[in-house]
């Protein structure tokens, strides 16, 4: 049997001076699985995010990704972790708005050595950075010249896509990534991030609101079934 | 591949061009301030000492040695009282005196001082590092209306040999006290120098006598006119007074006990100065001010720095998500903080060097107006180490303030997480 890609145990977390938001006695996530985790809004998606990428450090209990427990691991190392396997999507404004579609791509490349190697393996960041434009549907050279803020929002979304999955990270996480987008493009950009995942072999963690996107993935889980936090109990 | 965390500081700036150009601007206008303070005082100073060399004493009439020394070196100013004729003679024939050069001011041409003196001024009159005047065309004056004339007099007014000019009386405008009865001709035209005698005009002491017949009461006598060229040439042209004695000694070390001596011993009143000395003495008056100018243009400097941190700390509010996007693709403090430090350092570093070349600009263009004006010619104020210096200190100063905006937007996307509260 394969290890869990990401494990948390009997983990809490609060802000300071705050009552714990979050209190998850287990969770696990499989190698290649693509989990859809909803929750409605204020119900620590985020910080359970934050905390599986290593930005956020738990109060007590353990959160294993890649077989490494971060909590065990320094501020710089959860970094490097993060830098090395994570692909990230957020809700919307996504990319620095300075630089072109293309390095905003590869901008992870910039960070992790790990990447970086892929996509020269692959032949090239750039390459890579345009082939995996073009399988999610950005492939005019127009297109791609143009200043990242003139996009549009789900174009944006794609660009964010592409640069969560270059260099092949193990796990892309992505946070209500589709609630700016309508339904028609909802459907298709979470079918072309599933299907890129699945290529690539990554688990994909895909947070949202909106339950009616549950049948898209191969799990689907309600945070309030695994987080025991009292105050998110009393909200609820 | 990708873009360099420099490159990323570069983009990220331009991203704000008006912001960071007036922050750059801002510097280059505190550094061209600074440059030009530190470079036009190192220029006066330079050529200031480097005017009048060779010379140990100057004697002129009691003033003030800095009176004396603006008169009789930088053309400033008048000369309150003459020294008589048989003094000047007294002095040359002394023992301890190799040479004593004569010169008498007083009468000027289209704003230009004329120099009445002997042919041995051009021998003995020495600048710089102990350097000769030169000829750039023509002699020395030969004939009684002969003129020398400076480099800038022939420049400005674009005179050469044979040229004639008309000697005005005094230092007023030409007109009604014109020695026009007296034409002169130019038979010389001297080296630029870089000193006021680029400024002057030069003449034989026996021509300011032979001007001056029919002038006794300080007035023209109309009937002076009448007096032909040869009568006055056949009078006797040797001057009863002159305004001042440059000396060389044949021995230097003699020089305290000489000075001593013609202030104290002569059966005239005397003022004997040590050019060097003077110099000094004049330049500690300027250089108060001077320094005042110095460190009033190092606090612009420090202005022109904070505006830097005005600049990106108020940027970094609309900057939290950049610095969030930033963390979540895998950038670590240190990323962070070395984008934001690089930032200030670019800003710092262009902004320096804009400002020197700023300065390059002004003095391009300042320099021919103040050496037509003042008869200041700055020299040394071109690219130097002092800029090297300036921009690399700056660029520092930049740097290290930029660790402050580093720190707080390191504080904030650490809080953050991966969720920016906008």
């Amino acid at each position: 049997m394969t290890q869990p890609i990401v494990s948390l145990s009997d983990l809490s977390f609060a802000w300071p001076g705050q009552p714990p938001v979050l209190d998850v006695k287990a969770f696990e996530l499989n190698r290649g699985e693509r989990l859809f985790l909803r929750g409605p809004s204020g119900s620590g998606k985020s910080t359970l995010l934050g905390l599986i990428a290593g930005v956020l450090e738990a109060n007590s209990g353990a959160v294993h990704v890649l077989d490494q427990d971060l909590t065990e691991l320094s501020g710089g190392q959860r970094d490097r972790v993060r830098a090395d396997h994570l692909g990230v999507i957020f809700q919307m404004f996504n990319l620095v708005p300075y630089l072109s579609v293309v390095q905003n791509v590869v901008l992870p490349c910039r960070f992790s050595k790990r990447r970086l190697g892929e996509v020269q393996a692959a032949g090239g960041a750039e390459a890579e950075a345009k082939r995996l434009l073009a399988r999610l549907g950005l492939s005019d050279e127009g297109l791609l010249s143009r200043n990242v803020t003139e996009l549009s929002v789900g174009q944006q979304q794609r660009v964010a896509a592409a640069r969560a999955l270059i260099g092949n990270p193990a796990l892309i996480i992505a946070d209500e990534p589709t609630s700016a987008l309508d339904a028609d493009s909802r459907d298709r950009f979470i079918q072309l991030l599933s299907d890129e995942a699945q290529k690539t072999d990554a688990a994909l963690l895909f947070v949202s609101h909106d339950g009616a996107l549950a049948p898209l993935f191969d799990r689907a889980i309600d945070l309030a079934e695994i987080n025991h936090a009292a105050s998110i109990m009393e909200q609820a | 591949m990708g873009v360099s965390i420099f490159g990323l500081a570069w983009r990220s700036l331009m991203n704000r061009k008006v912001s960071a150009f007036l922050t750059i601007f801002a510097i280059a206008l505190s550094v061209a301030l600074f440059l030009g303070v530190e470079k036009a005082r190192n220029a006066a100073k330079d050529g200031f000492d480097n005017t009048i060399s060779g010379t140990e004493l100057i004697v002129g009439a009691p003033s003030g040695q800095i009176n004396l020394l603006l008169y009789s070196v930088f053309r400033l100013g008048n000369a309150t009282a003459e020294i008589s004729w048989p003094t000047y003679e007294a002095i040359a024939a002394r023992n301890d005196v190799a040479w004593a050069v004569p010169i008498s001011l007083g009468d000027n041409h289209r704003g230009y001082r004329v120099l009445g003196t002997t042919q041995s001024y051009f021998e003995h009159y020495k600048y710089g590092q102990r350097q000769s005047l030169a000829f750039a065309e023509g002699e020395m004056f030969d004939d009684l209306f002969d003129a020398v004339i400076g480099s800038e007099v022939a420049k400005q007014l674009g005179y050469e040999v044979e040229t004639p000019l008309i000697i005005t009386h005094g230092l007023g405008a030409g007109g009604l006290t014109d020695h026009d009865n007296r034409p002169f001709r130019v038979v010389g035209v001297l080296r630029p120098t870089g000193t006021p005698v680029d400024q002057t005009i030069h003449v034989s002491l026996e021509a300011i006598t032979a001007i001056h017949v029919g002038w006794e009461t300080g007035a023209r006598n109309p009937l002076a006119d009448n007096i032909p060229e040869e009568t006055i040439r056949g009078f006797n042209l040797t001057p009863r007074t002159v305004t001042a004695v440059f000396i060389g000694l044949k021995n230097r070390a003699t020089v305290l006990r000489t000075r001593r001596d013609l202030n104290t011993n002569m059966t005239e009143p005397l003022l004997a100065i040590i050019p060097g000395q003077a110099l000094a003495e004049l330049w500690q008056v300027m250089s108060t001010a001077e320094r005042v100018l110095l460190a009033v243009s190092a606090f612009v400097i420090a202005v022109g720095l904070v505006s830097i941190l005005t600049s990106i700390l108020t940027s970094l509010n609309e900057r939290r998500r950049e610095m969030s996007i930033l963390r979540a693709t895998g950038a670590r403090p240190s990323h962070i903080m070395t984008l934001l430090i690089a930032e200030a350092a670019v800003l710092g570093f262009m902004g320096a060097v804009l400002g020197a070349i700023l300065i390059q600009i002004i003095f391009a263009v300042a320099a021919p107006i103040l050496s037509a004006q003042y008869g200041v010619a700055l020299m040394g104020t071109g690219p130097g180490l002092v800029d090297a210096y300036t921009i690399g200190a700056v660029t520092l100063a930049a740097l290290f303030l930029g660790i402050w905006p580093a720190i707080t937007a390191l504080r904030r996307s650490l809080a953050d997480g991966l969720t920016v509260k906008v």
